[in-house]
């Protein structure tokens, strides 16, 4: 095999991998997005441990670990989702419990 | 931290409190509040809630006496009147800003300027004051503004705090908007303010034994053990906030100051006794 058609060869075995799929890097950063957004939707109702996911999730993409990286923007946009269904259910739910209403 | 997660997680079941009818004004919000305080606590003086925990714990109280004869907090209040009385660049000093030069206004704090419909705190004050003379603000939390408003506090010490929700439907949101704070659980423990200081005070919360609601801003700026320094209530609320897992607000968010609003007002009558100390 000449050098040239080996060089393009191990190109193509490299990109397939990478076709495949949109990368990790776009992954995690469609995924944090999202997982911020929900985070901001919480309103005066955010939590803090969200907010730690969310950095711990910077700092791993920042590191280059997108595995790590995702798996914290997951946590984080659960930990946001809840946060958000307490803001909601809380909108109504303090009446039932304060003295004087 | 297990294991004081499965304490709050239990203590937030207990006690539910009774509920009331829709719409009731702060007056009557603040009379049932101390109608019930009362009845949980049948022996204890309204006026002694000001003393928080220390009202509602013999040992813990006579620590706490043996400890007020030199109050680690005596240094700043000093050096809060120095700052007080000390002239601006500009020649002015904060009295020109306060009603009676700032001397035994505290128990009139936080109150609704109607004008820019919003809720004044006595920090809020303090720092606006700083602005309209051509001075820096100061930080919220600590410091400088913690020693001012704990030597305002000390020309006010036994007057009647005297909070104000005059007929205006932006005050009554405001009061509202603080008392719903007061009462929505938050963070991922689900906590919501009454369910420590309303529905469980005088129980024990690992090492801390809770203060009810009536009479908890009256003994501002603190010097706590724990900070080792004077620090404001918003300061506190924060760190209440933080215990919860809830993310705090800024210090002098319109929110804390609603919720300010609210809470001191719940208080009405009770004597101004900041500062003062706790662990
Ligand atoms: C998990 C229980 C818990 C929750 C929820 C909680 N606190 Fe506290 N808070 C404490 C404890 C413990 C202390 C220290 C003991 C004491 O003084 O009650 C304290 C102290 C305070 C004090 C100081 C009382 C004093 O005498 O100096 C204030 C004011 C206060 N809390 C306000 C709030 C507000 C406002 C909220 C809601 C934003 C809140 N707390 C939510 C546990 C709680």
């Amino acid at each position: 095999m000449n050098k040239p058609l080996l060089t393009i060869g191990v190109l193509l075995a490299l990109s397939v991998p990478l076709a495949a799929q949109a990368g990790p890097k776009e992954d995690f950063n469609d995924l944090y997005a999202k997982a911020q957004s929900t985070h901001k939707d919480a309103g005066t109702f955010q939590w803090t441990v969200t907010s730690d996911r969310l950095e711990a999730a910077k700092t791993a993409a920042a590191d280059g670990d997108y595995e790590k990286a995702e798996a914290m923007a997951n946590e984080a946009l659960k930990l946001a989702e809840e946060s958000v269904a307490q803001r909601k259910k809380q909108q109504e739910a303090w009446r039932n419990v304060a003295i004087g209403n | 931290m297990l294991k004081a997660k499965v304490i709050l997680v239990a203590i937030g079941v207990a006690l539910a409190v009774p509920q009331a009818q829709a719409g009731s004004t702060p007056e009557e919000d603040r009379k049932e509040t101390v109608e019930y305080f009362k009845q949980m606590f049948p022996d204890v003086a309204i006026e002694e809630f000001v003393n928080g925990q220390y009202a509602l714990d013999e040992d813990r109280r006579s620590q706490w006496e043996s400890m007020q004869d030199f109050p680690p907090y005596e240094f700043a209040v000093a050096e809060g009147q120095e700052m007080f009385e000390t002239p601006f660049a500009n020649g002015k000093t904060y009295a020109s800003c306060f009603e009676n030069g700032g001397i035994g206004v505290r128990q009139n704090y936080p109150y609704f300027d109607t004008e820019k419909n919003e809720v004044i705190t006595l920090e809020l004050a303090i720092n606006r004051c700083r602005e309209a003379n051509g001075e820096e603000p100061l930080g919220w939390k600590k410091g400088a503004i913690a020693s001012i408003s704990a030597y305002m506090a000390s020309t006010s010490q036994g007057k009647p705090i005297s909070i104000k929700v005059p007929d205006d439907p932006d005050a009554l949101a405001a009061y509202q908007d603080g008392k719903e704070f007061y009462y929505s659980r938050r963070g991922q423990l689900n906590f919501s303010c009454a369910s420590c200081h309303v529905q469980n005070p005088g129980k024990w919360i690992r090492a801390d034994l809770l203060s009810p609601t009536i009479g908890q801003p009256a003994n501002f700026p603190v010097h706590r053990s724990k900070w080792g320094e004077l620090g404001t209530l918003h300061r506190r609320f924060a760190g209440c906030n933080n215990n919860v897992r809830a993310e705090p607000l800024p210090a002098q968010s319109e929110e804390y100051r609603n919720l300010e609003y609210f809470l001191t007002y719940m208080s009405n009558g009770l004597p101004v006794v900041g500062p003062a100390t706790r662990p």
